[in-house]
């Protein structure tokens, strides 16, 4: 069991995501950024599905009611254990009455506490993904209390897996053409392409929208299915970047998708970061 | 081909979104529902989502060859026609219009210029078809909203929409399955449950099947309140 002592800023429970339910009208959710929660999972080697805690910008400060080991991935973060500072990306072996007290976030938004054995937080729909209406909470609050599960984790000693620390500073995302895309106009496209683009203070684990305007006389369409990733734009030209805990259909024209890199990428940008699109081609 | 029947887009390397050349209407709903049951036995295929004109299928392999899947899919389209759809049931709701479950009844009327109890009949009298799910969990995309019930959504949507309220929006209406914003106008609300975590499936409703709203009054909506949360009350289609 670990007890949450202070929240943080948004901290929620996450795994891979609530699949085969979209039919019913239920997002995927998931970490946002899967590959470092992946990493996480491989780092304690855990099962691939074990949930992980998504902290974003300002971690929380818990209190371990058993020993177990965790790893923190993702953007960099200050943490401490009873005042001892700890490095990212490793193991780490706690043992209980521990009191892990991360800061913020430096290089990145989004960090993942992963402990062995995984969250074992109540499973609604084959995921543990926390989401308003579907689990309990909505997010990790003060005093809660998570149950965790049981691994027999030991590090190797000698075995320092060399894990490329990602560079969330680049600016560039791939993105492919959206349904929608061959329907603006050359300047658009280039405005689209050539611009430099910035995030605005609304974005969530819902969707991403930047600052930046493209004005566009795009129809719209009839609702239809999107996915994370999707952006798209609406009549007043805001830019709109669906992200996993979205909708499962909308109604604005979709003008590019980013693939699931792009979409771990920018989930480790926060407000006011840059941001450009570079234009894959259609896959063929 | 002169004009393509659908268009078939690749949106990932693993998703892709097939939308046909047509309006909504119940013949084309028909064959989307058709060809998501043919798609979704694939075995190269996850999982399938519809909209209005349009699905996204969802892969469990990468697109390596994109005319092998346009060519797939094009021969599944030619056999939707012997793909025999679940019967569609008939979903009667118990919807309490009383001011008290209706907060914009009094001023959707008068903007319509109707009387409030010939706004509930027109409400009533009509068979909506199910399109599909959406916009929140258990949220019905419903067609079938008479004219004169057309009205412009709010310009400023209000944060807590009750759970079970009826509200209607430009041309549509529909149920809110849980407390969430909302920008429709609210004219009555129902005791049910539209989506459960509980059940499975989590909606008792389905893309196809029908629905039609009954007015019920302050009482006979609280007694169903009581036996809802009892458990004691099955709610069942008519045929």
């Amino acid at each position: 069991m670990i007890e949450v002592i202070r929240h943080g800023f948004y901290t929620s429970v996450q795994d891979k995501g609530r699949f085969n339910y979209e039919s019913y009208g239920v997002p995927l959710s998931g970490a946002l950024d899967q590959q470092s929660f992946r990493m996480a999972n491989r780092i304690l080697n855990n099962n691939p599905k074990a949930a992980a805690i998504e902290i974003t910008i300002k971690g929380p400060k818990i209190r371990f009611h058993q020993k177990t080991f965790i790893t923190l991935t993702g953007a960099k973060i200050e943490a401490k254990i009873n005042g001892l500072k700890i490095n990212n990306y490793i193991p780490i072996q706690v043992l209980e009455g521990d009191i892990l007290e991360m800061g913020i976030t430096k290089n990145g938004c989004r960090t993942y506490l992963g402990v062995a054995g995984g969250i074992k937080t109540e499973k609604v729909m084959g995921s543990r993904s926390q989401f308003h209406g579907l689990t309990r909470e909505d997010r990790i609050c003060k005093k809660m209390l998570l149950p965790i599960g049981n691994s027999n984790f030991v590090p190797l000693k000698r075995a320092r897996i060399s894990l490329p620390i990602r560079d969330y500073s680049k600016k560039e995302i791939e993105v492919y053409p959206g349904p929608e895309f061959d329907q603006l106009t050359q300047v658009q496209k280039k405005n689209l392409l050539n611009s430099s683009f910035s995030l605005s203070n609304l974005n969530n684990r819902m969707a991403f929208r930047l600052k930046e305007k493209l004005k566009n006389e795009l129809p719209q369409i009839w609702t239809a299915p999107v996915i994370p990733g999707t952006m798209q734009c609406t009549p007043q030209g805001s830019l709109i970047i669906l992200m996993r805990d979205a909708q499962v259909t909308g109604g604005y024209p979709r003008i590019l998708q980013l693939n699931n890199k792009g979409i771990n990428f920018l989930s480790q940008k926060k407000t006011e970061d840059k941001l450009y699109f570079k234009l894959l081609s259609r896959i063929e | 081909m002169s004009t393509k029947l659908f268009r078939i887009i690749p949106l990932n390397p693993t998703a892709l979104l097939i939308e046909y050349n047509q309006q909504p209407s119940k013949v084309l709903l028909e064959k989307l529902l058709s060809f998501k049951l043919l798609v979704e036995k694939q075995a190269k295929v996850t999982r399938c989502v519809m909209g209005y004109q349009s699905l996204i299928i969802h892969l469990n392999e990468e697109i390596k060859n994109l005319s092998w899947w346009k060519n797939h899919l094009n021969e599944l389209q030619i056999q939707i026609k012997k793909v025999k759809l679940n019967k569609a049931k008939l979903w009667k709701i118990p919807v309490c219009y009383d001011n008290k479950y209706a907060p914009d009844i009094i001023s959707l009327s008068k903007a319509l210029k109707l009387e409030i109890e010939e706004l509930i009949s027109i409400h009533t009298q009509t068979k909506y078809r199910i399109y599909f799910l959406g916009f929140l969990p258990g949220f019905l995309y419903l067609e079938g909203l008479n004219k004169r019930l057309h009205f412009p959504r709010k310009e400023n949507p209000i944060l807590n929409v009750p759970k079970g309220a009826v509200g209607i929006g430009g041309k549509q209406t529909g149920i809110y399955p849980n407390l969430s914003p909302g920008g429709w106008h609210l004219i009555g609300n129902t005791p049910l449950t539209l989506f459960d975590i509980k059940q499975n499936p989590p909606c008792f409703a389905s893309p196809g099947d029908w629905v039609s709203f009954t007015s019920i009054d302050q009482k006979t909506y609280q007694d169903l309140e009581k036996k809802i949360k009892k458990d004691k009350f099955k709610f069942m289609p008519h045929d």
